[in-house]
């Protein structure tokens, strides 16, 4: 990239430095991609990875210092945005130890904790340290879902269905689309027949698809603490049927990764006189945001497409946060979308294994 | 008409009810040629009934008062196999005119899903309706036709049924899983959605209501694109009285009362 300097009419703010934990495939094709949009307030300063010839050379594609150890990326001074993009398990401990070093904001890819034990640790080191935490549900700052919410006057609250879709191609497609990716997780043959590796598909789908989209389910959802699993069901390759209701909501979740070249990721809500449907463009590319449709009766009316995704709305946010010209989100919010997904995949499991017993009872 | 071809005008004679549920004088002018109202106190070729429950009794009666046809309009899941014998021993026409199963796009759709069914992953179907739709009659017309498309679907049970809508779960022949939902809001116009997906691809169905010729929309889309199969601007009601004159003219019984007697079995055994 060339770097001529220009002659401003005014100084314009330096760049705020950003740091990445993780430099594997999402770093390499969404946040760095969504990075390089964003040059005048955001600059990439340092790349951790465990493998330090990954680390190397996503670093030198931003011209950033690169390490294999968080301390390393944590005590280096031009990091001021710390983004946590390791396997989830890290999540917590990394959140904590860069609110510790004293950050200026932190992002951390869903979910940010394993538990709400942690969830809460995490909370209280965000207060007691004031440094801000955003998750990066990234479809929570896409354009077309703030439209919505401009728009949707009290369809959260009477609304009655709810409905998750998301049909995705292999990630490769649309990171090759992207950028060029290097090292990407090897993936096995799983053992269909084994209840363990159902279990393991569908809470990973939860926690790891579907948690994309249960903070906008949550959203139109007020009575969420009181969720049930009716059923839940494994689609193959990988994917899932699941069906919840609490006392005021039906709420249906599907998600089929699989080899369509043809995406499609929709939210919608019903109420009995009003519906808004979202299409989400795929993660990965820079195609934009999503489009929202209120429909009441034969009256369509349909905020974006706009011209940024997502994931470009969270390091937005996360500059407004380090500069503190915004408001981090409550830490409750937080919390409350962490419990809400891991009580899902917890009842969903449970589901599986009742009908895995009921179906042992009946050949024994 | 080329002069002095052969045609058969069938005399018509709907319920008050019938009427209006299936726009038969709409469906019929559209088909002025094979059908025409009869005159004030004159015996009727086909008779037209609402599907209300009890509505097998009146057709029966109309058989043994001498229609050739019969057309039902939204039949609610009811027992046939009384009905089934009198047409067959009176050698009657019964056609269904069913909202989103007599749809001509079904015959498209069906090929388009059966022959994919095989390599099924998911098959996720919603219905819509308006407030104050009865959601078992949501249900049936939605089983309808999904099963039409579809094939008969196993371990059908329900999971979830309210005055918002209902949740439903089968598995498809290969083991796939099945979910259909109904929901009831006034926000969006009444229709059908189907949508299987495969391992590459899938078919994507959606069915209007019949009140106008909205065309359904049948894609099947496949690693090599996408194929949106010719649309067809006609309702169910207006194909519904085609099939009728089809079979009047070619003497022949159709599938209707065999299929929905399928239906009803599986309904019954839902709720």
């Amino acid at each position: 990239m060339s770097s001529q300097p220009k002659a401003p009419q005014q100084a314009l703010p330096t760049p705020i430095g950003v740091g990445i934990l993780g430099a594997g495939p999402v770093t390499q094709a969404i946040h760095l991609p969504s990075l390089a949009r964003l040059g005048e307030i955001l600059t990439v300063r340092h790349i951790m990875d465990v493998d330090p010839a990954v680390a190397e050379s996503v670093a030198a594609r931003v011209g950033a210092a690169h390490s294999t150890s968080i301390d390393a990326l944590l005590g280096d001074p031009a990091v001021e945005i710390v983004a946590i993009c390791s396997p989830h398990q890290f999540h917590a401990e990394q959140v904590i130890a860069a609110c510790r070093a004293g950050k200026k904001a932190v992002l951390c890819e869903k979910p940010f904790a394993m538990n709400a034990e942690e969830a809460a640790q995490i909370s209280a080191v965000s207060q007691e340290t004031g440094v801000p935490i955003i998750v990066g549900a990234m479809h929570t700052f896409d354009p077309g879902w703030l439209a919505a919410q401009e728009n949707w006057d009290d369809l959260p609250e009477t609304a009655h269905t709810i409905r998750s879709s998301i049909v995705l191609p292999p990630n490769a497609r649309f990171e090759d689309f992207a950028t060029e990716v290097i090292t990407r997780p090897a993936s096995g043959t799983p053992d269909y027949t084994d209840p363990e590796v159902i279990k393991g598909a569908l809470r990973g789908g939860v926690m790891g698809l579907a948690i994309h989209d249960l903070p906008l389910i949550r959203r139109f959802t007020p009575d969420f603490k009181d969720i049930e699993v009716l059923e839940a069901r494994h689609v193959r390759p990988f994917g899932y049927v699941i069906s919840l209701r609490t006392p005021t909501r039906t709420i249906e979740l599907r998600a089929a990764m699989n080899n369509t070249w043809k995406p499609e990721w929709s939210f919608e809500a019903f109420s009995d006189d009003a519906a808004l449907r979202i299409d989400f463009t795929p993660s990965y590319v820079q195609a934009g945001s999503a489009v929202a449709a209120f429909t009441r009766g034969s009256q369509t009316t349909v905020h974006g497409p706009f011209d940024h995704n997502g994931y470009e709305g969270e390091w937005r946010e996360l500059a407004a946060l380090a500069a503190g010209t915004k408001q981090p989100p409550s830490a409750q919010t937080l919390i409350d979308d962490l419990t809400f997904a891991l009580d899902i995949a917890d009842a969903t499991v449970a589901n599986v294994e009742s009908r895995h017993a009921v179906a042992e009872g009946a050949h024994a | 008409m080329n002069a002095g071809a052969e045609f058969t005008q069938y005399t018509v004679r709907a319920t008050p009810e019938a009427q209006e549920a299936g726009a038969v004088a709409l469906a019929v002018a559209s088909l002025p040629e094979s059908f025409g109202p009869a005159a004030d106190g004159n015996h009727a070729d086909v008779q037209v009934i609402a599907g209300r429950p009890g509505w097998t009794a009146q057709a029966v009666e109309a058989i043994a008062a001498g229609a050739r046809g019969l057309v039902v309009v939204n039949p609610s899941p009811e027992n046939v196999d009384s009905l089934a014998e009198a047409a067959a021993r009176h050698n009657t026409v019964v056609v269904l005119d069913q909202r989103w199963a007599s749809n001509p796009a079904i015959n498209g759709a069906e090929d388009a899903v059966r022959s994919q069914a095989g390599r099924a992953a998911v098959l996720d179907t919603v219905a819509t309706a308006p407030v104050g739709t009865d959601s078992g009659g949501l249900l049936a017309d939605h089983l309808a036709a999904v099963v039409r498309i579809a094939g008969p679907l196993a371990n059908l049970r329900l999971l979830n049924r309210g005055l918002h809508g209902y949740i439903t779960t089968a598995v498809l022949a290969n083991g796939a899983p099945v979910a259909l939902q109904g929901v009831v809001s006034n926000a969006r116009p009444a229709a059908l959605d189907f949508r299987l997906l495969t391992d590459d691809g899938g078919v994507s169905v959606t069915l209007p209501e019949p009140v106008a010729a909205w065309p359904a929309t049948v894609t099947v889309t496949g690693p090599q694109g996408e194929l949106l199969l010719p649309t067809i601007y006609e309702s169910a009601h207006r194909a519904t009285w085609r099939r009728l004159k089809e079979h009047l003219d070619a003497g022949t019984i159709p599938s209707d009362l065999h299929r929905f007697a399928a239906l009803t079995e599986s309904i019954t055994a839902l709720t």
